[in-house]
């Protein structure tokens, strides 16, 4: 028999808030110390992005590289760009793979984080390993998941003869119908053991009583988790979902690895059309138009998480 | 002299301009691959002591292979044992990297002072100003005429020679005599005979025919000769373009080839040749020392087969000297020294290339062994593929429509309408 809980309910901690009266010099060290921070901003985010935006409104080609013979063209490679109806392609491709991605990733993180929110033998190590397919370079897991979803000598392939019908086997990445599939099964892979790291994380900052309150009150174990758990993994769903949306969206190397955006175009989603029209066509100034389109949409999901980070700290604050 | 630091501020500078030029929603893959797969000389500890100072050029090629490296060694030790002062700081890329890292070094400022660049590159870099104009060191020279026409027309650009040719191949058809001695099947010569070998020697794992169909110049390279067999060129691809995508996809309908061939470079074909998953290959010239290592394959080699017309592309790849360079009369002289007769002919034959001089048909290898001979021979057929700048564009438009014909995902008339439309866009870029 397990002896009754006692430890004290989880409480989130506070952080702690600055005097609010410094001394004006402390102040001016105080932004001394963002120096470092700010020059690595600078260096490394707001240079590129600006070169990008400069780059995404002048004509740059091959031969105006070296020259320097850049032409000022305004609007022209956006309008290029928009009015490409292989953009719009690799756009829905792009929301496919990351709706799927996300989806998957979420649905089998959360399950597995139940599982390891319990105790039993062996739990750290297995979540562990598990954490081995989130450290994995992509260039690693993309090479993998390559061979394995290979046609004549893959290992799906000898699974699924194995356990169905002939029929069932296929070349994933070079039939045109399945090869998306491929790649999202790949990264969802990839995406797994982050969703159930965070979700897990979130698990634990349930009270602990509250299952047990609502269990001395007669609720089952799908009542506890629907009333109690889904509820309160909200917050944190949403975080994981962002952050998920904001890696998926711009993901590269691995389907660079596994497809090269093939058979025909197939696979070819926002990133990989960025880089074609760059370092395959030369189009640099349309390159960087479409790169900067390509940013909009985890730039939003951005905003949206800092944004509730905010209101939660808001809320928390008022408590 | 430069030393390592020196380079590790090339690439960070490599890096930045990389992240700049909008890789940065890319994350830093591109970047960070252009830091990788650098070799120097340096390590042969041939270090050239006192007399006058030493030039250091560096020299960018993408021959990765393995069975490259003793032939590229060789041909550097004789260069800086040769050429006055000189040493060679040598880089390699993929094959598939070295035209964008050039590209990238153009906007960082970090590009070597030669490089071996493949041919079709000639197309984009040739009106880009990045390569350095040799007309005039060619004319003092005087040896222009000792090339063959195509390799040669393939180095002018607009008027301007911009390079000299390195090497030429082209493509032929490689066979595994056993499996068609044991078949009885002769080797084909025409498109019809090709599709009806290639059905008979189709058995279990085995195909009759491997070629490469990736979405690469690879690729495109493998399906121009099918399109000019049919008598027909670019710019009639709507129907010369469906004939040729039709006669494939009748292979893969059959099974004949492999429809896993979207994915295969020449590389993944010659192996499968080799394993024996290929009674016939389409593949160029540097696969013989390969296919000569494997002791137990017997195979042999003829023209690719005929429709109308025979014809073959013509690969290889060409020298050339960087208009950024400050350091171009070493380089040329380098070029210069490369190309005697008694330089070039160790080095094309290390490589099992072919040269793209008339004057050393008869002095290599190339004139007593018949592969070789036939390869060599093959040469007065084989077709530049000098298009322009617009050429990246015709290229993928090509692939895409190969790769949809052979996914089943479009019929080859209406691949070959869609394409033929961006073809003809592309080329009057020119």
């Amino acid at each position: 028999m397990r002896p009754p809980r006692t430890a004290a309910p989880h409480r989130r901690t506070f952080a702690l808030r600055p005097s609010r009266t410094p001394s004006a010099r402390l102040r001016r060290t105080g932004y001394l110390f963002t120096l470092p921070g700010l020059a690595f901003l600078a260096l490394f985010l707001a240079y590129p992005l600006l070169y990008n935006a400069w780059t995404s409104v002048h004509d740059v080609g091959l031969s105006g590289l070296l020259g320097g013979a850049t032409r000022f063209n305004g609007l022209a490679n956006y309008r290029a760009t928009v009015s490409d109806p292989d953009f719009w392609h690799a756009a829905r491709l792009s929301v496919v793979f990351t709706v799927g991605s996300l989806l998957f990733q979420f649905t089998i993180g959360f399950a597995l984080a139940l599982l390891f929110a319990r105790p039993f033998p062996l739990n750290g190590l297995l979540r562990s390993l598990l954490l081995v397919a989130w450290l994995l370079p992509p260039v690693v897991s993309g090479t993998l998941f390559r061979w394995m979803l290979d046609g004549e000598s893959g290992a799906y392939n000898a699974l699924l003869r194995a356990i169905g019908p002939d029929t069932l086997a296929r070349d994933w990445l070079i039939d045109p119908g399945t090869s998306l599939a491929g790649v999202v099964f790949a990264n969802v892979w990839v995406g797994v053991p982050f969703n159930m790291l965070l979700l897990l994380v979130g698990l634990h900052t349930i009270d602990p009583e509250l299952h047990e309150a609502a269990a001395i009150d007669g609720a089952g174990a799908w009542q506890r988790f629907r009333w109690i758990t889904l509820p309160l993994i909200r917050p944190v769903s949403v975080t994981v979902l962002l952050l998920g949306l904001v890696y998926t969206f711009k993901v590269f190397d691995l389907i660079f690895v596994m497809t090269g955006g093939g058979p025909v175009d197939a696979t070819t989603v926002l990133s990989l059309y960025v880089y074609e029209v760059f370092f395959r066509f030369f189009r640099f100034g349309e390159g960087a138009a479409a790169g900067l389109l390509l940013l909009v949409v985890p730039l939003l999901a951005g905003i949206g998480y800092v944004r509730r980070l905010r209101r939660e700290e808001r809320e928390e604050s008022a408590v | 002299m430069p030393s390592t630091l020196d380079r590790r501020a090339c690439d960070r500078r490599t890096f930045l301009r990389a992240a700049g030029a909008g890789a940065a929603a890319l994350g830093t893959a591109g970047a960070l691959a252009s830091c990788g797969n650098s070799e120097t000389t340096e390590a042969a500890g041939k270090r050239k002591q006192g007399r006058g100072e030493t030039t250091t050029l560096t020299w960018w090629d993408y021959f990765t292979l393995e069975n490259f490296q003793p032939g590229m060694r060789a041909l550097i030790e004789d260069i800086e044992a040769g050429v006055p002062d000189v040493r060679i700081r040598r880089r390699t890329f993929p094959f598939a990297d070295l035209e964008r890292q050039i590209t990238l070094g153009a906007v960082s400022g970090d590009l070597p002072d030669i490089a071996i660049v493949d041919n079709v590159s000639m197309n984009s870099l040739g009106g880009s100003d990045l390569l350095a104009d040799l007309t005039e060191r060619v004319e003092e020279w005087g040896q222009a005429d000792q090339y063959y026409e195509g390799p040669w027309a393939g180095c002018q650009v607009d008027g301007k020679t911009l390079g000299i040719p390195n090497n030429s191949n082209c493509l032929a058809l490689y066979y595994n005599t056993e499996i068609l001695r044991s078949a009885n099947v002769e080797p084909p010569t025409t498109w019809d005979e090709l599709a009806a070998a290639a059905q008979r020697l189709t058995s279990g794992n085995r195909f009759g025919l491997a070629m490469s169909a990736i979405r690469t110049e690879e690729g495109v390279f493998q399906f121009l000769p099918f399109l000019w067999q049919t008598g027909g060129d670019l710019d009639t691809f709507a129907t010369d373009g469906e004939t040729a995508l039709a006669f494939l996809d009748d292979l893969v309908a059959k099974g004949s080839l492999s429809e896993q061939c979207v994915g295969w470079t020449q590389q993944d074909v010659n192996t499968r040749f080799i394993d024996g998953r290929a009674a016939m290959q389409i593949n160029g010239p540097w696969q013989i020392p390969t296919l000569e290592k494997a002791t137990d394959l017997e195979w042999s080699v003829v023209a690719l087969p005929r429709d109308k017309e025979s014809a073959t592309c013509l690969g290889g790849e060409n020298w050339v000297v960087m208009a950024s360079s400050e350091k171009q009369d070493k380089a040329w002289e380098v070029l210069e020294y490369t190309q005697r007769r008694s330089v070039l002919v160790p080095y094309l034959e290390s490589f099992g290339n072919l040269p793209s001089r008339k004057d050393l048909a008869d002095a290599g290898t190339w004139a007593s062994e018949p592969a070789k001979r036939l390869f060599l021979d093959q040469l007065s057929l084989a077709r530049p593929r000098t298009y322009g700048p617009g050429y990246p564009d015709i290229s993928r438009a090509v692939a895409d429509a190969e790769q949809a014909v052979l996914t089943d995902s479009a019929a080859p008339s209406a691949a070959a309408r869609t394409a033929a439309g961006k073809i003809d866009e592309a080329l009057e870029r020119r």
